[in-house]
């Protein structure tokens, strides 16, 4: 009867929020308008600097992510103290979702199990102690942290669930969260799941629909809205597309050319397919020419030399209707116009499954990634993991898509690899839990939390900052009593801009979260030496 | 034709200001009715109730919101008729399902309580209302107010009808929270 009374008393609300609700147009989902297009291309440009030192391919294919931990340093820490005024002084700059590199925010736990009966009380420490680099000099970037939770069964009944953890990264970065997980105080054995990607594909600059860039997650309400959709959860859970899909490989190898005469020496594939009934995925190939009218295609590699630092794996994976043949020519260079002599390979036709295919390939990719300093753990990553991401790009976004993206429809597989590992996701660590009837399990989580900020040298007047936000419900299927957060170790940075209710002087005092807000902000800026 | 010339034809006691109202208005209406009683002539009937009340009413009415006025009549009327034959078991059971939802609004009885009057009770939940994001308010009122299904409420929204699940889910546990921390009780 309370209920009923409730719905009775509903509607009696305010007639204009009525009126909202049946007379609302729903948004389009237009991340990609919500910021300024110079913005972007600024953000664009300062990434590009930064990459070049990737090489080309990075440079064409690569996105914002990793590149982070170079970028700050680039900033200026008077700018940074002069857009600290700016910031205050103007509402919109506020929100972490302004900087041009959004980490995303850290996500509240949930639980596998819906409506389990459990209560929640979640405490979540800031921790800004400074890091330190290989020289041992002290890093001022991120911050540390620990959200804890106290999970009561109020129920006559002991309650086993899988707890969620949902972090935001990506699969290359996971290994810079070095996330563990403590239940009742004891180390939980953790298994990590991947969502799918979390943004979208589009170019601010170009009003025609290209698909060639990665586009968001931009804001908390992007990763809000991911996970308040229970599929997004589910497909993480599950195991990846179907790739047992017979495929045609032809493997190249055994390389010769005359590379003391031509040091850009050219090994060139050609031939005709009928672009219906055949699709064709490379890997280790450098250049694609083609024609859409005849279904001519020619695919090219620079001739490994021993010294140009590339793989030497070399593949092309015909799916549908095999090649009914093909024809080698060597080339003076990468143009592909001077054609010499003395190029060779040996080229090897098998036929597999691009489950196969695909396998081999992101186990090549880890190889290849063994650097600790640029992707710590990433050479650890497990495979299967990789190999579900993989499948998902290529089925959804790849050239397995009724309609793929601009960005992958050359079927450079080892652009869309490295897509798999660098985009942006809701990474799960999943616990079993079991609360006794009548008592409390304490579940602690703690990891190392990269921030929003801008590019050095992007001239937003907000370089040098690193923003931080909070969800207090997104996704959350835990019935909370109470919430709160304390910063500790904040010696190193000023607080900038925040509504979470903290002091300069507050080292550890848990201040209360209200549970109607959904988000909360916190702005930083690392203390220069001198200060 | 304009709310404010339909209402001014009711003043007249003009008969076409049924029609009228049934022509803007009739099938806006019969959703609503709809919604809660899942039974064409249950719905319709209620509708011609509302048409009825409406004509009573004014004058000496001259509601400011017109369609919102009618589609609070009808919801009334529909949700009394549920009752109605709840208590005979046929029908409505979207409408339990409903109200079972809204069971997790109820603040737990654990603190000095205030009894509000259903105006005042209904003032505070339309402040609590706009304070949500627009989306999350919209989704609330179009399934609690307008009785839509989560499926009809992610069609018109575009998106999964989880999303709207869990915005709902959300959405009551800070009505309770706030319900609680105001101190009221049903």
């Amino acid at each position: 009867m309370k209920a009923q009374r409730l719905f009775q008393v509903l509607g009696l609300l305010d007639e204009d929020l009525i009126d909202e609700a049946w007379t609302y147009v729903p948004e389009k989902k237009a991340s990609l308008l919500r910021r300024s297009p110079w913005l972007r291309g600024a953000a664009v440009a300062a990434c590009c600097a930064v990459m070049c030192t990737f090489g080309f391919f990075y440079l064409v294919t690569g996105g914002f992510r990793g590149m982070g931990s170079a970028a700050p340093e680039t900033a200026a820490p008077e700018t940074a103290a002069d857009s600290a005024d700016a910031g205050n002084s103007s509402g919109g700059s506020g929100s972490t979702a302004d900087f041009l590199s959004y980490a995303g925010p850290v996500l509240p736990l949930t639980t596998l199990e819906s409506g389990t009966g459990l209560t929640a009380q979640r405490s979540l420490t800031w921790d800004f102690a400074p890091g330190s680099y290989d020289d041992g000099s002290p890093r001022q970037w991120g911050a540390l942290v620990t959200d804890d939770y106290t999970l009561t069964n109020p129920t006559g009944s002991d309650i086993s669930v899988t707890a969620l953890y949902p972090v935001t990264g990506s699969l290359a970065g996971q290994g810079t969260m070095t996330p563990e997980v403590t239940v009742n105080g004891s180390a939980a054995e953790v298994t990590l799941y991947a969502g799918g990607y979390a943004g979208t594909f589009g170019d601010a600059n170009d009003t025609g629909g290209s698909t060639w860039n990665l586009a968001g997650p931009y804001s908390w309400e992007d990763y809000a809205a991911l996970l308040d959709d229970e599929s997004f959860l589910q497909d993480a859970l599950k195991s990846g597309p179907a790739m047992e899909i017979p495929v045609t490989v032809y493997r190249f190898s055994d390389f010769s050319a005359p590379h003391k005469t031509y040091d850009a020496a050219t090994q060139a594939v050609e031939f005709t397919i009928d672009t219906s009934a055949t699709t064709i995925l490379s890997y280790g190939f450098n250049g694609l020419t083609s024609d859409a009218e005849t279904g001519w295609r020619r695919y090219d590699y620079f001739v490994p030399d021993g010294i140009r630092n590339e793989s030497e794996q070399k593949m092309l994976i015909v799916l549908g209707e095999d090649l009914s043949g093909y024809t080698l020519q060597g080339y003076a260079n990468g143009a592909c116009e001077d054609p010499i002599s003395g190029v060779s390979c040996t080229v090897i036709r098998e036929e597999t499954t691009l489950s196969a295919v695909v396998t081999e390939l992101c186990r090549a990719e880890l190889s290849q990634h063994t650097d600790e300093s640029q992707w710590p753990g990433l050479s650890q990553l497990p495979l299967p993991l990789y190999e579900k991401a993989a499948a998902e790009l290529l089925s959804e976004y790849g050239l397995l898509s009724d309609t793929p993206m601009d960005r992958y429809t050359d079927g450079r597989l080892e652009d869309l690899l490295w897509d798999a590992l660098a985009m942006d996701r809701v990474l799960y660590l999943a616990v079993p839990v079991t609360i006794p009837a009548g008592d409390s399990t304490s579940l602690s989580i703690t990891f190392w939390k990269e921030p929003s900020y801008d590019f050095g040298g992007s001239g937003t007047g907000r370089e040098g900052l690193q923003g931080f936000e909070i969800l207090t419900a997104a996704g959350s299927d835990l019935n909370f009593t109470g919430q709160t957060t304390a910063i500790v170790h904040a010696d190193g940075v000023e607080i900038l801009e925040q509504d979470l209710g903290f002091s300069q002087e507050d080292d550890g005092t848990f201040v209360p979260l209200d549970l109607t807000r959904d988000v909360y902000t916190l702005v930083i800026r690392p203390r220069t030496r001198s200060e | 034709m304009e709310d404010s010339e339909i209402i001014q034809l009711y003043w007249d006691r003009s008969e076409q200001a049924i029609a009228e109202t049934s022509g803007k208005y009739g099938s806006f209406l019969c959703r609503i009715a709809w919604n809660i009683l899942r039974s064409h002539d249950d719905a319709e009937e209620c509708v011609n109730d509302t048409y009825l009340r409406t004509w009573n009413a004014i004058p000496p009415a001259r509601p400011g919101a017109f369609r919102t006025w009618l589609g609070r009549i009808t919801r009334n009327l529909s949700l009394d008729r549920w009752n109605r034959e709840r208590a005979q078991k046929r029908g409505g059971d979207e409408t339990a399902l409903l109200l079972g939802e809204l069971e997790s609004c109820v603040p737990s009885p654990h603190r000095t309580e205030q009894h509000l009057e259903d105006q005042a009770l209904a003032d505070l939940i339309s402040s609590f209302l706009r304070a949500l994001p627009k989306e999350s308010r919209v989704i609330f009122l179009r399934r609690y107010w307008y009785g839509e299904s989560l499926e009809s409420i992610a069609a018109f929204l575009g998106c999964s009808s989880g999303k709207v699940k869990s915005s709902l889910f959300r959405t009551r546990g800070k009505l309770r929270i706030y319900l609680e921390q105001e101190g009221v009780s049903l």
